[in-house]
Parts: C-alpha cells; structure tokens; sequence
C-alpha cells in the first residue's frame, strides 16, 4: 500500500525466494539436458530446448496451481502464496522460450506468417489423434502473457479487483488447454511417459487438493449459530479467540473475523481490500490487524487502513452476555467505528 | 477455415496493434492522468506495465475516458 510504485515489491524474503525459483529452474534445465543427451543423443539442440522449457513450464504451472488450497489447508504455505506471483511470470517465460522456439523451428521455413502457420500447417482440426495442437499451446500462451504483463498491483487497481480476479482465473483455462496441448502431441510426437506420467499424477493432486479445501471451507461456512431475541447471532465464547488473533464466522453469507485486541473484540469484514486475503487468519501488529497475504493494515475498531491510506471494510456490532459473544448480523457501512467490547 | 482462422488472427492482429499505439499513450501521458502514484514512480516501472497495458488496453481507455469526463 505504498504511494507509489516500485518496479518490482522486494524485500529480503521475496529475494530469496526469487533465487530459489531461478536456482531451481537452472537446475532442472540443466538436469534436463543431461539426461537427454545420455539417453537420446539424436535429438538436435531444439528439440532439447523446446522440451526442457516446455516441460519446465508446466511443472511450474502445477506448483502454481496446488498453492492455493494448500494454503487454505494450512497457513504454513502462506509465504508461497506471496510469491506466487514471481513465479507466474517465471513461468510465462519458461514457456515463451518453449513456444518460440517451436515457431521458429517448425513455422519459419515456409512464406507464410508463422502465426498464420501455426494455425494452418495441418488443417486436421476434426481429427483426434492428428489434432493442430499447437494451436492450444498458443491460446494458453497468450492466456499467460495477459495473466504475466498484468501482474503488477497497478493493473490490481486499474483494472479493478473484480476484472483483475476473472482474468486470472482464466488460468484454469490455459491448464486446460495445455494438458490437451500436451496429451493431442503426445499421439505425433514421441513425448516421453514421464511427461505423460506427471501430467495424470499433476491432475490428480491439483484437483484433489481443490475438492479437499472446497469441502473444509464448506464446512466453516455451514456452522450456524442461534440467534437472541435481537436477531443477533450467537458465535462463540470469549475465551475461544486468542489474543491478537481472530476466528472467522459466516455471518448472512459474508464472512466476518472477530479479533481480539488487549482483551477487547471487533469485528470486520474478512476479506482484505487489496487482493481478498483472509484478514482473520492475520494476527494484529502494532494495533493493527495485518492481513497475511501481503500485509495490509486495518484498524479494529473502524475497519480503515491509518492514514495516509484509504482502504476500508465493513465493520460489525458485537456483546458479550455472561462469556458468550454474539455479533449483529446486518453489516456496518465500511469504515464505520464501533467501540471495541470488553469480554 | 481458413477464412474463419484468417479473420480471426486479423481481428487478433489488429487488437494489439491498437494496443500499441494506445500503450505508448498511456505510459508517457495518459497513465498519470489516471492513477497519480505512477507520476511519483521510477521510469522503469512504466516499462514494466507496458505490455499489460497492450493486453487490456480497452479496460484502461474506458476507465481514462469516464476519469476525464467527471474531470471536466
Ligand atoms: C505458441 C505456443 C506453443 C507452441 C507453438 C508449442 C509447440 C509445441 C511443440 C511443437 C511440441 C512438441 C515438441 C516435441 O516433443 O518435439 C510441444 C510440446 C509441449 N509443450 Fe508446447 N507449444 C506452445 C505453448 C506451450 C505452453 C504455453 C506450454 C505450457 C505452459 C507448453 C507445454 C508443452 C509441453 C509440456 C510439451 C511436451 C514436451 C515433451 O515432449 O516432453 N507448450 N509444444
Ligand atoms: S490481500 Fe494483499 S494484503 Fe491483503
């Protein structure tokens, strides 16, 4: 939430773990050519290019994609999660290299346009098993450059958070059209069955892990309270939340963290203005509740980022009777203050 | 088709064509108009946003155009 923009949001860790992304990615590459070279000695030096990075792209699309539940399962993964928009753009590299040098391999040589190539070399769009299937691997690369150029926070609040999110969700997507990419080539080219291997046991995870995560959010947000005779919701005993921690509760559909801060409780919205991180699974720093994914402030007893920022969320009313707290379901404006209660 | 694949990679063409020119435009001039922490950022930053700039240049031209209209 600076008042400008850096090039890049560094700090100590993010370096770290951006050498470690190269470092692996160097190591693979360089693994991967090894292996070839003893195994395969024919293959030219393009071939072993446009393998290595295309294979190395979707290995790094699957970390990618089994970050989010993981972290949903357990906060341990958290610092992934803030990186995992380096290794995004990590990732469209790898498989820009993949993708140009199979143009410039398999598409140059003729006199037409080699993006016109890539769509027109084999017209056997209605065939299965001779299916034009780098044409997908061009649809999912332009999907990454869109997903890659606008990962920068400019385009988060330029474009809005809503469109900012529905783009990068089109990452589902490309997954999809790679795997297809991968699995219509592997019938012309002799793709290996370690490719093919990883691919069914990457699918397996990803989609496990999501079924898993979906199923244990569904459950917090199930767990229904009673209500008094205010209408107010009954959602747990003081001694439940720990200090400078919350829990979170569904509350008319909307998720809703209850701190507590020197023994006194607040309630906000619990989804963060930036990038819809989950503020209850924060802790709060210096007075302020600071949300884990990339640590935005919000007050307790208002909802609003101190100033100079703007940011503000809903705020809720809250009493404790004899231990219990029970929270007003119907939501303040955002950035309304509510006196922190006493348990 | 070929025709279908031929318009479409001509629509597909002319969209980051214009995505170019529009990009040149917003990040010397019209970038700062609309958010003022890019006038206070580093150079290379703008070179940074330059091709999300070509990717969505439509979602930045309409918001450049309703910021100058409630302006005037
Ligand atoms: C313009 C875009 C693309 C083109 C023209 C293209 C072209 C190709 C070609 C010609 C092959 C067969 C290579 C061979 O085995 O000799 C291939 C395989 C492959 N591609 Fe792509 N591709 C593109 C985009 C992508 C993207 C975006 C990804 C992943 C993120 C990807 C991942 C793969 C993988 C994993 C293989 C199998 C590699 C192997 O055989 O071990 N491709 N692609
Ligand atoms: S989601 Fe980025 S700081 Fe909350």
């Amino acid at each position: 939430m600076g008042l400008d923009y850096k090039f890049v949001l560094w700090n100590k860790h993010k370096k770290t773990y951006d050498k470690f992304i190269a470092l692996g990615m160097v190591l693979y590459l360089i693994l991967f050519f090894v292996l070839t070279l003893v195994t395969n000695a024919e293959l030219t030096v393009e071939t072993i290019i446009i393998r290595a990075f295309g294979s190395l792209a979707i290995i790094v699309l699957h970390i990618i994609l089994i970050i989010g539940p993981l972290t949903r399962l357990n906060p341990k993964y958290l610092p992934i999660l803030y990186n995992r928009r380096h290794l995004g753009v990590s990732m469209f590299l790898a498989a820009l290299v993949h993708g140009l040098f199979s143009i410039i391999n398999f598409h140059t040589l003729g006199d037409k346009n080699p993006i016109v190539s890539i769509f027109t070399s084999n017209m056997d769009y209605g065939s299965l098993h001779n299916f034009p299937f780098q044409v997908l691997g061009f649809f999912a690369l332009l999907i990454l450059f869109v997903m890659a150029s606008t990962s920068h926070d400019f385009f988060l609040k330029n474009l809005s958070p809503k469109i900012w999110k529905q783009l990068h969700m089109l990452v589902y997507l490309a997954y999809a059209l790679v795997i297809l990419h991968v699995f219509l080539g592997a019938f012309q080219q002799e793709t290996s069955l370690f490719t093919i291997g990883i691919l069914i046991l990457g699918f397996l995870m990803i989609s496990g892990l999501h079924v898993i995560a979906a199923f244990k959010e569904g459950k917090i947000d199930s767990a229904k309270g009673e209500l008094d005779s205010n209408g107010w919701l009954k959602v747990c005993y003081t001694d439940e939340i720990e200090e400078s921690r919350a829990k979170i509760f569904t509350v008319k559909n909307e998720r809703v963290a209850i701190f507590k801060n020197e023994d006194k409780l607040s309630a906000i919205h619990n989804v963060c203005k930036h990038q819809g991180g989950p503020l209850g699974e924060g802790k709060i720093v210096d007075g302020c509740i600071t949300c884990p994914w990339h640590g935005y402030q919000y007050l307790p007893h208002n909802g609003q980022s101190p100033p100079p920022f703007t940011e503000k969320v809903n705020t809720y009313e809250l009493k404790v009777l004899e231990g219990i707290v029970y929270i007003n379901p119907d939501a303040m404006a955002e950035g309304t203050e509510v006196a922190p209660i006493v348990c | 088709m070929e025709l279908i694949i031929n318009v479409f990679l001509i629509v597909l063409g002319l969209y980051f064509g214009l995505g170019l020119i529009f990009g040149l435009y917003f990040v010397f001039i019209g970038g700062t108009k609309l958010d003022s922490f890019l006038k206070d950022s580093k150079k290379i930053v703008r070179l940074l946003l330059f091709p999300g700039v070509i990717a969505t240049w439509p979602f930045l031209l309409r918001k450049l155009l309703n910021t100058e209209q409630d302006d005037s």
